[in-house]
């Protein structure tokens, strides 16, 4: 692998009480990639996305994007740095448009910008583009709680776009979508995919994760048991092992 | 959709042009000094009401504590007058920078818990203040209060009323010209991305800490000023009236019953709140009843309308102008999560 590190974390640990949800969690991913984390429920997928992103603070371990030291940035910061994320159970500004719902996201550039105006005329452009990306162009004035699931799932991704990130970590995307959606999903990752970004993915899907996947990391009880693309991922016997039981 | 926010200009217009020519015709139209002096109570609340809502509104930090805030500003300028010998208007508007820094310190340190807690930490800074301020008699007078020195010695009492009667119409003006340039800027979608869903806010680039301070600190500066220049109007305070949980309490109902999300929400609460507490006076004297009555209007508000009388009532109208409004919702997000959880 000669791919230049992205995301890279060392002997991450997070405890809740008695349940050790990361256990010394040493992981890579490689830039430019489409990579996946996959492991049963419990194994602490959705908290190494809220460890690295800052939402959690670790107890111990460290965490690098690019090289660099973000292991106790907050959460906007992270951001800021190029780390875009989506939530396990979508979460969009329920009583906001499906607009502002991406305005929202609009980079800040200094304390001045900040005063302007939320809908200035190129954000409201490119917030409109990645609705239309989206396919809910229509859809901009309706307040993002009365949007279906799927549409919901669809505006975080418009939201996170927004905040033009190099690194797209989402979790479970495809979970409580229908099959057309999936599909909707997967393309739009590789086309961001070949556009430069680089893709992290919590999925339990395995069709989805074998067939977009370059980089599969499968975690069991807070560790990395194996790492690979996915014909090996397939037939290794600590993955199956861990699946059955 | 805008067609519909073109004829809400049209509708708003004239009703806003109506309501400014109402406010500034009133002293002239106030039969006596009492109305007029009611008149600035009402305006001293909108003021205060709305000061809150910077804080409330925007964020949905509900604070308790607002009242401390407004008695700092008034007992502020007060002993800038009579200790420090400052002119009046210098006196309030350094009482009101004071106050906005000793906001930083309470914002780092209140603004760190959210919900229930935040109200709990709130109400603490007024009895914390408010034990202060008692105690400290030699300063403040303690609980025989403390007399503020007209600005005008030579007006006489109408005229006194008059002149502040527009100065707090001046002061209510600035507050809502800057909660409408804020509500329409990034910022403001940012602290209202905090109201909705702070973390999703954070994980999106907001720095929230630093909004909610800063929203903080302008939400305690108007406060402060609608505390100092009611004390340069009424010339004299007591502990227990400027530092009680009352006095925030009523601008969270003032701002709830409006309604939070709306400019001139806050405005219309304290019309309302306002008239009421005065007809209570007036009715049934020094009873607490006029308590159990701000009770149940509050709970009412809190129940049935949570978002205040002007969504509600603009609700009916809308329904009245579109009566059939599309409907785009197949199955919402909250049913799919209900199907999942069975
Ligand atoms: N906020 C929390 N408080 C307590 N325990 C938690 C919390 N978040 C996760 N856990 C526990 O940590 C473990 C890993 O959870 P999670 O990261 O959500 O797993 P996954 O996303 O892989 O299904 C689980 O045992 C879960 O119960
Ligand atoms: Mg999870």
């Amino acid at each position: 692998m000669t791919a230049p590190r992205n995301l890279e974390t060392v002997e991450l640990t997070k405890r809740f009480g008695g349940v050790t949800a990361l256990d010394g969690a040493s992981i890579a991913f490689h830039d430019g990639k489409i990579n996946a984390i996959i492991g049963p429920n419990g194994s602490g997928k959705t908290t190494y996305f809220n460890c690295v992103t800052g939402m959690i603070r670790a107890d111990s371990g460290q965490t690098t994007y690019r090289g660099h030291d973000i292991t106790r940035r907050p959460p906007h910061a992270i951001a800021a740095a190029g780390i875009g994320r989506t939530f396990q159970l979508c979460r969009v500004f329920p009583r906001m448009s499906a607009l502002d719902n991406v305005l929202v996201a609009a980079r800040p550039g200094g304390v001045a910008t900040r005063l302007r105006g939320a809908r200035g005329r190129a954000e409201v452009a490119r917030a409109r583009e990645w609705l239309a990306h989206m396919g809910m162009d229509h859809l901009e004035g309706v307040e993002a709680g009365n949007l279906s699931w799927g549409q919901q799932k669809l505006l975080e991704l418009a939201g996170v776009l927004m905040s033009e990130p190099e690194t797209i970590l989402l979790d479970e995307p495809a979970g409580g979508v229908n099959p057309a959606l999936i599909d909707r999903i997967a393309a739009l990752v590789r086309e961001l995919n070949a556009a430069g970004k680089t893709f992290i993915i919590v999925e339990h899907n395995m069709d989805l994760v074998m067939n977009l996947c370059e980089h599969i990391v499968v975690l069991d009880r807070g560790r990395p048991i194996a790492a690979g693309p996915p014909s090996v991922i397939r037939s290794d016997e600590r993955v199956l092992g861990a699946y059955l039981g | 959709m805008r067609s519909v926010s073109k004829a809400r200009v049209w509708l708003g217009l004239p009703v806003l042009l109506a309501g400014v020519g109402l406010v500034l015709s009133f002293p002239s139209l106030a039969p006596n000094p009492y109305l007029l002096s009611v008149g600035i109570v009402v305006l001293n609340y909108a003021v205060l009401s709305t000061a809150w809502n910077f804080m409330g509104g925007f964020t949905g930090y509900i604070s308790l504590g607002h009242g401390a805030l407004a008695g700092l500003g008034a007992y502020g300028t007060a002993l800038l007058i009579t200790k420090a010998g400052m002119p009046s208007f210098a006196a309030l508007f350094a009482a009101t920078a004071i106050v906005a820094l000793l906001a930083i310190p309470l914002g780092f340190a209140a603004l760190r818990v959210r919900g229930a807690s935040f109200v709990i930490v709130s109400i603490a800074l007024v009895l914390i203040l408010l034990l202060v301020f008692q105690s400290w008699a030699s300063l403040t007078g303690g609980s025989s209060g403390l007399v503020v020195p007209r600005p005008f010695p030579q007006l006489l009492r109408p005229e006194h009323h008059r002149v502040f009667y527009y100065l707090f119409a001046g002061l209510l003006a600035l507050a809502l010209l800057c909660w409408w340039l804020i509500d329409r800027s990034r910022f403001g979608l940012g602290l209202k991305a905090v109201r909705e869903d702070e973390d999703k806010a954070e994980s999106l680039g907001t720095p929230t800490f630093a909004y909610k301070l800063v929203i903080f600190t302008v939400s305690a500066a108007f406060t402060a000023l609608g505390g100092g220049l009611y004390a340069l109007w009424f010339g004299d305070l007591d502990p227990v009236f400027q530092f009680s949980i009352l006095s925030g309490a009523y601008m969270v109902l003032m701002a709830l019953l409006g309604g939070v999300r709306n400019l001139f929400g806050p405005v219309l609460g304290a019309l309302i709140v306002g008239i009421g507490l005065e007809y209570f006076k007036v009715e049934y004297g020094n009873t607490p009843l006029h308590l159990v009555a701000s009770g149940l209007l509050l709970a009412v508000v809190v129940m049935f309308m949570p978002d205040g009388v002007i969504p509600s009532v603009s609700n009916v109208f809308g329904r009245f102008f579109q009566p059939t409004r599309a409907s785009i919702r197949e199955v919402s997000a909250e049913q799919l999560r209900e199907e999942a959880r069975r």
